[in-house]
């Protein structure tokens, strides 16, 4: 058993057409026994910038937490919000300080561009290692399932609500072919005005 | 003569240990691999990609895996391919024996449930293969039988299998099991789409997953017989 | 045979039936003959030398994993017995079915559940149903399910440290009335009045203890055992898909339902939400 699917989780972020979509499932769980079913994972950190953080629960808490410091301390000594690229940069960073001995998350950064709201997703390894492709990243203990169904569902230029039901249906029928995640699922899609937040109504075993 | 000795290693009986000596001895190989099967009405379709390789190498990009048993029969075989080889002439040796005995043709669901028998007499020391059987059954409907390595079997109406399984499989309760849709019509599928599908699946699992590509074979089984079609892949 | 002698070959029959191709369609498939015999593993322990055996030549991993997981439950009660199941394989993580047929018609009288390895108790039950219909077709009755539950522990008892892996309840109506064995891989054999075998039986023996009674009526006896299982499914990971409920009554068994479990979790949701308002 790897540590990476110790608690069991599923991320995926997809880009669309000016907007961007971060999806993640809410199971807690230890091994095969479900502990909580609305563990949050995803975390705003900015009026556009979410970072989701798959992987092992306890460091979930401990880098979100960590990043939240970093990130406050960013915008107060340069009196400015901080972009997406910049924040994934901060994250890969701080992974990288424990190359030896890391943090078992391997996080997923979405967001727009402040000034011109340019789509921007991005995921790492637990070592921080940067990929920021142009179509979807994935994560968690389903993430080869989510590799199946995004590369079968994603299309260019999504608008919102296309972006909103093509992630809803790559993580649901992703998870719903993965043990140990599942339980609900909360869809946020990044819109230059506003963000989207929808619970699913998913299988509960 | 006594000087040379059978093992390379010199004889010094006095600083000999009795502790357990390390072989070397890895009997399977992951020689990769994909298997599509999508059952309809009155037709089943299966398809398998012809790379076959080991680690990051690729021994050849134009190895079948399917493996017709008998006119309504195909056997579709992923995993370790010197497992493949025995299992499936021991197959082939017992179809034909069967024939020769009862004179009739062994039917899709009697070779499922033989292949079911074959696999799990090696409990324990299992063929590492993904097996997908497809055919016809005696009423003519499409069937597909999957199974893990020590056989265990079960029927569905598609299924995917082998080194790009477990991306392809969600896949296609989407599209063909129609999970998590809402206000959607239950229809039978056509050849067509089935097809149209096995494809689609197909170009997705050669993005992601190495030791699927090249080619894929499909092979459609009706009632007339089995026809046989391929569709090229990425060949990187 | 002269040359043979000459060359020292006394024994050449012996010889010639160590041949190892000779015969290999029937070496491979020795179970058809006769089902208890399976072939052998290459080294005595595999288990010490199981890193060979999980990795290819280059050392990779190879995902050799077989289906298992599950809850079952079964229970005897006023009416016969009632067995619940849930229907989801999984092979490591991977939720290889999502519709397995746990519950196996052995005969008319008896049923069979399987968890552990589903190969492992697919292929018993399998052996256990013609030996019951062998000693039928001897005997000219049925067999007993004390019977047939100690075949099914003997002949596993056999292969006992070899890596099976089954809990199996053996539920059926008899000469003696109702009756429910719990049969594993290790040789276990007992009789009992509720049993819950699996990965998630902890949480379904919560919900069977506390509405166990002898006293249930039928559709109280089939909700208890639809409810058990559900909740072992929301709570454990490797079990879930349908829930399928079985009874065994005198007249044999019956089928009662079955249910998807996320239409049972949106019922029993709105059931208590409705209870809720009530109050």
């Amino acid at each position: 058993m790897s540590i990476l699917t110790y608690n069991g989780s599923a991320m995926v972020a997809m880009k669309g057409d000016h907007c961007v979509s971060i999806a993640t499932d809410k199971r807690l769980g230890i091994q095969a026994h479900t502990v909580s079913i609305d563990f949050p994972k995803v975390f705003e950190m900015g009026p556009h910038l979410y970072l989701g953080l798959p992987g092992l629960a306890t460091d979930i808490q401990t880098v979100f937490e960590k990043l939240r410091f970093r990130k406050n301390l960013f915008e107060l000594k340069e009196n400015r919000q901080i972009s997406p690229q910049m924040f994934s940069a901060m994250v890969s960073n701080m992974l990288y300080e424990k190359r030896f001995g890391p943090f078992f998350v391997e996080p997923i950064v979405a967001g727009l561009e402040p000034k011109t709201s340019e789509p921007y997703i991005c995921n790492m390894d637990l070592i921080g290692c940067r990929n920021e492709p142009e179509d979807f990243v994935t994560g968690g203990s389903a993430s080869s399932q989510l590799f199946g169904m995004c590369e079968s569902l994603w299309e260019p230029n999504l608008g919102p609500d296309d972006l909103f039901e093509t992630t809803s249906q790559a993580l649901i029928n992703a998870f719903d072919r993965d043990a140990i995640s599942g339980w609900g699922a909360t869809v946020y899609i990044i819109e230059k005005d506003k963000v989207t937040v929808r619970e699913l109504k998913t299988r509960m075993d | 003569m006594a000087m040379v000795s059978s093992e390379s290693t010199p004889y010094f009986p006095d600083y000999g240990t009795t502790a357990p000596r390390t072989h070397h001895f890895r009997p399977y190989a992951e020689n990769g691999g994909s298997v599509v099967a999508i059952a309809g009405n009155d037709f089943v379709v299966i398809g398998a990609d012809t790379r076959l390789s080991a680690g990051f190498s690729i021994y050849t990009r134009e190895q079948t895996k399917l493996f017709p048993l008998s006119k309504t029969t195909v056997l579709g075989c992923s995993g370790c391919w010197c497992d493949t080889l025995t299992l499936t002439r021991i197959l082939s040796a017992r179809m034909q024996m069967y024939e020769q005995e009862h004179n009739k043709i062994m039917s899709t669901p009697a070779a499922a449930q033989m292949l079911s028998t074959m696999l799990y007499y090696k409990r324990f020391f299992p063929y590492y293969i993904a097996n997908i059987l497809v055919g016809l059954d005696t009423d003519g409907k499409g069937c597909v039988f999957s199974y893990d390595p020590i056989g265990h079997c079960e029927k569905s109406t598609y299924r995917a299998g082998g080194s790009a399984g477990a991306l392809l499989q969600p896949l296609l309760d989407n599209q063909i099991g129609l999970k998590n849709m809402l206000n959607v019509k239950d229809d039978p599928i056509s050849l067509e789409r089935a097809l149209a599908i096995l494809k689609d699946v197909f170009i997705s699992a050669a993005e992601r997953d190495i030791f699927t590509g090249d080619s894929i074979d499909i092979n459609i089984i009706t009632k007339d017989g089995v026809k046989k079609d391929s569709f090229e892949l990425r060949k990187d | 045979m002269a040359l043979a002698e000459i060359c020292g070959m006394q024994d050449f029959d012996t010889y010639k039936k160590q041949e190892p191709f000779d015969n290999d369609v029937y070496n491979y498939t020795n179970n058809f003959a006769n089902n208890l015999n399976l072939a052998l593993p290459p080294c005595p322990n595999i288990a010490q030398n199981l890193s060979n055996f999980t990795t290819d030549d280059a050392g990779r991993e190879i995902k050799i994993k077989f289906d298992h997981g599950t809850t079952t439950l079964g229970f005897q009660y006023q009416g016969g017995v009632v067995l619940a199941v849930d229907s989801r394989a999984t092979g490591g993580d991977f939720i290889g079915s999502q519709t397995m047929k746990k519950i196996v018609e052995i005969n008319d009288f008896l049923l069979g559940t399987l968890a552990g390895g589903a190969a492992d108790c697919v292929y018993w039950d399998r052996v256990l149903a013609k030996q019951c219909r062998m000693y039928e077709l001897r005997n000219r009755e049925r067999i007993s399910v004390a019977a047939a539950s100690k075949l099914m522990a003997n002949m596993v008892y056999n292969y006992k440290g070899m890596g099976l892996s089954m809990g199996m309840m053996i539920a059926g109506w008899d000469k003696r009335g109702p009756q429910l064995y719990y049969v594993d891989s290790e040789g276990t054999r007992t009789i009992g009045k509720a049993f819950s075998v699996g990965s998630g039986s902890i949480f379904a023996f919560g919900v069977l203890d506390s509405g166990y009674k002898w006293d249930l009526t039928d559709e109280e006896a089939y909700e208890l055992g639809r409810r058990a299982i559900y909740h072992a499914t929301h709570r454990d990971a490797y079990s879930g898909g349908i829930v399928r409920v079985y009874h065994m009554k005198s007249t044999g068994w019956i089928h009662i339902d079955n249910n998807d479990c996320m239409d049972l979790h949106y019922k029993y949701k709105q059931e208590a939400e409705d209870e809720e308002n009530k109050v």
